[in-house]
């Protein structure tokens, strides 16, 4: 097999903790398994041999990423090597003294989610008391001159007010504002009975942000992402299975996707043992799923391979229960079924489950 | 729509002639060691540039005028008039994405 082309792009998912406990939060159901954190110097390591490997934006997430002391720390690392740094946060535990040493420390760009355009349904869907300061926090970074991303995760409870949603984020100052549909996987999955829209619902949500993209062209820019469930063809997920992203989660296991530690059998290499050049380029994990010889029909055959990559792994996994599956989502899957089902069903319990931070549920100022 | 919003879309009235376009917060531009080519850097991409674009980008310090950034492209670039309307639109369309204002 040729080498591949080199990665562009690392997702570093620098702790699973979290103050908020979003319903719609796509990290594993069971983090309590993985609370071991790599050390700061093994995070430099492998900035350092992404870059060197052909990486050039580097995305700090987590959990909440501000958690991590050594942040500012990590942040100098990265920039060291020349990585594009985004930051992608919740806002909880940043101040103007903080913010301020990212930036001095090589901060490019932050993106910041928000649940809702007003503080009764964000902070419903996030579990505990966070618009607020969300708020105050979006317009500090504004006043400091960051550029900044507003990220909305719509879905059944707050897509009506895709409008207010963003001229929210244009009035903040934001230079873009993503609305992304929940993606089911995670916790999300757990909640996709009271999460899913209806049909009608996303449609008109989507006019209206179509509109709103017109008339703010050159102001804001506006970026729906569509729910996959609805759509009928699948997501070009990770933009292919190993083909320009590295994920390292908090434990320091390499992955080609944020959800691949959900499908059951794959073994994934530790960046403490190998270097990112060996895991890119010989891991069978990596080679799992590239190119086309995994693909069974339809897709193996459909032209439109190409384009979607046989849609999402974990997808085909969760929902067809075979990673080599074409994803469910795609209206030629046989699985397809069982998308349509999942449009109208109703919720097993009345209350969603929210997504378990550091301590558990008990730990949130719930309303 | 108000005064601002009207002049970063550049609807003010000297749009082209005194505009000193420069990079966006948060926008890079820097060459990839992967092929040597030079990209532009900004949250969501890296916008692969070829020359031309590059050359122009390069010029975006804050202190040129459109104008003169075409002026000193001529010399390497060939046809004025084209090279005119070419950086124009190109920095017309990059504006538009705010990555360059």
């Amino acid at each position: 097999m040729n080498p591949p082309p080199p990665p562009r792009s690392l997702v570093a998912e620098l702790t699973y903790r979290c103050p908020l406990g979003c319903l719609y939060c796509s990290n594993p159901v069971e983090l309590a398994k993985s609370r071991a954190e790599l050390s700061t110097a093994d995070w430099s390591r492998a900035f350092a041999q992404a870059a060197a490997l052909g990486v050039m934006q580097l995305h700090l997430t987590g959990g909440e990423p501000l958690l991590r002391d050594d942040l500012t720390e990590l942040a100098a690392a990265a920039r060291a090597c020349d990585l594009y740094i985004n930051l992608i946060t919740s806002g909880a535990g940043l101040n103007e003294a903080r913010l301020d040493a990212l930036r001095a420390a090589g901060l490019d760009h932050v993106q910041l989610s928000l649940q809702d355009a007003g503080e009764a349904g964000a902070d419903y869907v996030a579990g505990v008391r966070t618009h607020r300061r969300k708020i105050a926090t979006a317009r500090m970074i504004a006043r400091l001159k960051i550029p900044l991303t507003l990220n909305f995760v719509v879905h059944r409870l707050n897509l009506d007010r895709v409008g207010a949603m963003i001229d929210l984020a244009a009035e903040l100052g934001a230079r873009r504002v993503e609305l992304a549909s929940a993606q089911f996987h995670g916790w999300a999955l757990l909640n996709r009975a009271h999460l899913m829209p209806a049909r009608e619902q996303n449609d008109r949500a989507e006019e209206i942000v179509r509109a709103a993209a017109e008339r703010l062209r050159g102001v804001i820019e506006v970026v729906f992402v569509r729910n996959d469930y609805l759509a009928g063809r699948p997501k070009p997920c990770m933009g292919g299975w190993g083909r320009g992203t590295i994920v390292i989660d908090p434990a320091g296991r390499a992955m080609p996707c944020q959800a691949a530690a959900s499908i059951r059998g794959l073994e994934f290499p530790d960046v403490r043992s190998a270097t990112l050049e060996e895991i890119w380029r010989d891991s069978p994990v990596f080679n799992a799923f590239r190119g086309y010889d995994w693909m069974k029909e339809p897709c193996r055959s459909c032209p439109e391979r190409e384009r979607d990559f046989g849609g999402c792994r974990c997808q085909a996994f969760a929902l067809a229960g075979d990673a080599t599956a074409t994803d469910p989502a795609c209206a030629l899957s046989p699985h397809h079924r069982t998308v349509l089902a999942a449009r109208t069903e109703s919720p097993a319990s009345s209350e969603p489950i929210y997504r378990a931070a550091e301590g558990g549920r008990a730990a949130f100022s719930r309303q | 729509m108000d005064a601002a919003a009207m002049e970063r879309r550049g609807m003010n009235s000297d749009a082209g002639g005194a505009w000193r376009p420069r990079l966006a917060a948060g926008v890079r531009i820097r060459v990839d060691p992967a092929d040597g080519r030079e990209r532009l850097l900004f949250p969501e991409a890296a916008l692969e540039l070829n020359e031309t674009a590059a050359a122009i980008i390069r010029l975006c310090d804050g202190r040129r005028a459109l104008a003169e950034i075409v002026r000193e492209l001529a010399g390497q670039f060939g046809d004025a008039t084209a090279l005119a309307r070419e950086t124009e639109e190109f920095l017309a369309a990059m504006r538009e994405r705010r990555l360059v204002e």
